[in-house]
């Protein structure tokens, strides 16, 4: 049972913490607004795909590592996914789509790994360079999704609803269940925290910090990818500024979890649940009928409150930060 | 023995590297525009865009410097901008400059203090502050803009603070041009430059050495936040307008304009005039993008890789010059 | 040794990191004009003890008494101020910077220019390299280099000659002779010895049990973060000492008859 082992590793249980508060008090103040169909709905939704993207985000962090291009690797995968499938057909863009999100993570894990740059600094101009793709590709606008496309059974799969769950959880479930495996069950995991604690310790047992690194860059740009194919089989109307500062988002998302930039230590049940309270408070704030600019605020305080909360708490369980 | 002498200097000055660039850059940009690019107005106009970077690219180098990062300039400068354009036509603007100014320093404060103080990545809790700062920006505006007509912006105040020029050049930009030789002149000849670079490149041995590693960090996030918010108020005099989603994404410029000047994002060494000269080259690039026709979409995408590529190249400059 | 009152006291000293117990219960003193040996093995605690002493570390429990006056707060400059130089083994230099701006950090000489304080170069230039250059630093290598060049017998040479340019009360110096060939570590071991006769307080750590019996006047042993011994060097051999620390001060030693 992984379930309330990874909990108990201590990364996570701010984040539990967190959510148990967040719905108290969204129960306490707004029960008839927040607790709608409507609203659950739309937050499980959002949450999911923001989950997606905390999960790889989550990854990278604890690899030590940070990825700031994930809000526009989500947006060109979901934008090539549509523009790629009256050529492609839906699982040719599927495909397709994919394999450019997993290029983007090789290339910056290239730059980061083999040109000895720092991340933030090659996610950066991977955030830029991707946009710019985006725009240039598109010219600046996206078309919509054909009828027999929506209507396809893959499609169906990643937008709509799948064995009875909204499709997104299902695929955000599974994927957090197969990725927690491979964290905390595999030697891949075992070596990617090793890689995150002490890169040098690691070397010299023996770890192939630059592979698995690599791996971890990946799997957070398909997940990514991942991400924006799901919001558009669900929605196939999109702009060209889909993602934009998602990646704040994914990263308060994944901090908020319990994952330590100081690398090694996080939680991927976390970070998800730290999507789902960023997420959870958007919508709340428009049951409310507050003005969306608060979103952004209360989130940033959040964030400030969560990251201090989860150092105070990997230092009391005596870790050295 | 040549070759040992360009090796140092290259150690020694940072900004060698940028330099190099931006003279290229002159050259290629004057010769394939047919005089689109190099003449007086748009020179005019780029040298205003890289006052504004300009100077939010010199807070962020300071805190590069201490080994911190600050991302949340862009929302200083939007609260900047309009703090000081809603004072403006209610107080004199000097004045109006000076309170937006105080907020930056506040901002910059509440951001050094709980870095400091709770010993969290300042990339988080800048972070933090990004998303508050901008949220309350939009609030405040409740997603409108505003704007004073440009009748009544032509006091003196308003002119000083770059809402006119000064033989042909934005007041802006001597703004910019003062603060960096004011902060040259910090960072090399003082103490607290000493102590600021000191921190950066190993703030376990300034501390042992005595130096307050603490107070150094939050006077440069103090700087920073003081810089972007003047840098915003510039703007505001300049335009006569300002709105919740000024500075968005400027902070990404800001640091992007470091790198390409040789700032080592890990602290210790940093080139106020590479950075300077590295938001002039973001700028004249976005130039030479809209004289020569080219959709602006490329402006994003070329941005992304001069990013890589110029830490690249840094990279590898140091690398070469260290080598006996 | 000395019998007046200590310059250095400390009483029942106890540090945590976290959950980590890394100094139990020490005390020992320290008094000026006395070399004074801190030895042990890796993991002992000396270099802790001696980051307490300048300022790094606040004890979790205990007391220091510098010169008969409690020590209320534990910061490096109120230490430096105090008088107390320390050459540390993995702290001490900024690579960024050049030799003169790490020698003259914290302390950095200044000329007033209409009331701003600007660095004074030409005295930093030529008072560091000066100092320097008597503990071997090379001609062909300038005080305006960076740190990171220097090999690590230079980046000992600007330490110590920096411990000694400002030395004031007490000097204290963890594996001094670390990167230094055999006629430094002469060298280096004549400048304890000299300190010491100046009327100062040496600490001096290092692994080399029978090289500072052969300088100190006392040698302190500690182990586990515990002192285990505490015996002047005349009474107490070296063959002895090193038996103590290879016991781990799990035998009481009985003292070799002078």
């Amino acid at each position: 049972m992984f379930f309330p082992t990874s909990l108990s590793r201590g990364a996570g249980f701010g984040a539990v913490v967190g959510v148990a508060l967040m719905l108290s008090v969204f129960t306490v103040i707004d029960f008839d607004g927040w607790w709608t169909v409507q609203t659950v709905t739309n937050v499980l939704h959002f949450a999911s795909i923001l989950g997606l993207i905390a999960m790889g985000q989550a990854l990278v962090i604890m690899s030590k590592e940070i990825d700031l291009s994930v809000g526009s690797v989500y947006g060109l995968a979901g934008i090539a996914f549509i523009t790629l499938q009256p050529d492609l057909g839906v699982p040719g863009a599927i495909v397709a789509a994919l394999l450019i999100s997993a290029l983007i993570g090789f290339l910056q894990a290239l730059a980061v790994l083999k040109g000895a740059l720092p991340s933030m600094i090659v996610s950066l101009g991977g955030l830029f360079t991707v946009r710019g793709i985006i725009y240039v590709w598109t010219g600046g606008s996206v078309r919509a999704f054909p009828e027999e496309a929506r209507s396809h059974w893959i499609t169906r799969m990643l937008g709509g609803e799948f064995l009875g769950l909204e499709a997104s959880l299902f695929w955000l479930l599974v994927l957090l269940a197969i990725l927690s495996v491979l964290l905390w069950r595999t030697k891949f995991g075992n070596h990617l925290l090793a890689a995150g604690g002490d890169l040098d310790s690691a070397k010299s047992q023996g770890v192939q910090t630059d592979r698995t690194k690599t791996i971890a860059f990946v799997t957070c740009s398909l997940l990514a990818g991942f991400a924006g194919i799901v919001t558009l089989a669900d929605r196939p109307q999109t702009h060209v500024t889909l993602g934009e500062l998602l990646e704040l988002e994914a990263i308060a998302a994944a901090v908020i979890g319990g994952c330590l930039l100081s690398g090694g230590r996080g939680s991927l049940l976390g970070a998800v649940l730290g999507a789902l309270i960023v997420v959870s408070f958007r919508y709340e704030l428009i049951a409310l009928g507050a003005p969306s600019s608060w979103f952004m605020t209360f989130v940033g305080i959040v964030l400030i409150i969560a990251v201090i909360f989860n150092q105070k708490l990997a230092r009391a369980a005596g870790h050295s930060l | 023995m040549l070759k040992s002498e360009i090796k140092r200097l290259v150690r020694r000055h940072t900004e060698i590297g940028i330099l190099f660039i931006s003279l290229c850059l002159v050259l290629l940009f004057t010769l394939t525009s047919e005089g689109r690019w190099a003449n007086a107005y748009n020179i005019g106009t780029i040298l205003q865009v890289t006052a504004t970077l300009g100077l939010m690219t010199l807070g962020v180098a300071l805190v590069i410097g201490t080994g911190e990062i600050d991302i949340s300039v862009g929302s200083t400068f939007g609260i900047g901008a309009l703090i000081y354009l809603w004072f403006a036509v209610r107080i004199d603007p000097v004045f109006a400059a000076l309170l937006a100014v105080g907020a930056g320093a506040l901002i910059g404060a509440f951001n050094g203090i709980l870095v400091t103080r709770t010993k969290t990545p300042s990339l988080i809790i800048t972070l933090g502050s990004l998303m508050i700062f901008r949220g309350l920006a939009i609030a405040l505006t409740d997603g409108f803009s505003f704007s004073v007509p440009y009748k009544e912006r032509d006091g003196f105040s308003y002119s000083v603070l770059g809402g006119a020029e000064f033989l042909g050049i934005n007041t802006g930009f001597y703004w910019l041009v003062a603060g960096l030789a004011v902060l040259l002149i910090a960072l090399k000849m003082t103490p607290w430059g000493n102590w600021l670079l000191a921190v950066g490149g190993s703030a376990a041995s300034a501390h042992s050495r005595g130096v307050r590693v603490e107070r150094i960090k939050l006077s440069a996030f103090v700087v920073c936040g003081v810089l972007a918010a003047f840098a915003g108020t510039l703007e505001a005099s300049k335009l006569g307008f300002a709105d919740g989603s000024m500075g968005r994404l400027m902070e990404l410029q800001a640091i992007a304009a470091c790198v390409l000047g040789g700032c080592v994002l890990a602290g210790g060494r940093i080139s106020l005039p590479g950075a300077v000269l590295g938001a002039f080259v973001l700028s004249s690039v976005q130039s030479y993008l809209v004289v020569t026709g080219v959709r602006p979409q490329w402006f994003i995408l070329l941005l992304g890789l001069i990013v890589v590529f110029a830490a690249l190249g840094d990279r590898t400059l140091r690398r070469w010059s260290l080598k006996n | 040794m000395n019998k007046q009152t200590p310059l250095i006291q400390i009483k029942n000293l106890d540090l945590h990191f976290g959950a980590f117990h890394a100094l139990k219960n020490v005390s020992v003193d320290f008094h000026a004009g006395e070399l004074v040996g801190l030895v042990g093995d890796n993991g002992a605690g000396k270099t802790t003890l001696i980051r307490v002493l300048c300022g790094i570390h606040t004890p979790s429990a205990g007391e220091v008494y510098f010169d008969g006056t409690r020590v209320k707060t534990f910061h490096p400059k109120l230490a430096i101020d105090q008088g107390i130089e320390t050459i540390q083994q993995s702290v001490g230099l900024c690579d960024n910077l050049s030799i003169a701006r790490n020698f003259y950090l914290g302390r950095e000489p200044v000329k007033r220019f209409c009331g701003l304080p600007l660095l004074d170069f030409a005295k930093m230039r030529e008072m560091s390299g000066r100092v320097i250059r008597q503990f071997g630093l090379r001609e062909n290598v300038s005080v305006d280099d960076e740190v990171e060049r220097l090999s690590g017998g230079e980046r000992q040479s600007v330490k110590i000659g920096r411990a000694v340019e400002f030395k004031n009360r007490v000097v204290i110096m963890d594996e001094p002779t670390n990167h230094l060939s055999v006629r430094e570590r002469e060298h280096v071991n004549e400048l304890a010895l000299q300190l010491r006769d100046q009327g100062l307080l040496v600490i001096y750590i290092t692994h080399d049990i029978f090289q500072v019996h052969r300088l100190a006047d006392r040698i302190v042993i500690m182990e586990n973060g515990e002192k285990i011994e505490d015996a002047s060097t005349e009474t107490m051999s070296a063959e002895a000492l090193e038996e103590v620390i290879r016991q781990g001060g799990r035998i009481v030693e009985k003292r070799d008859a002078v």
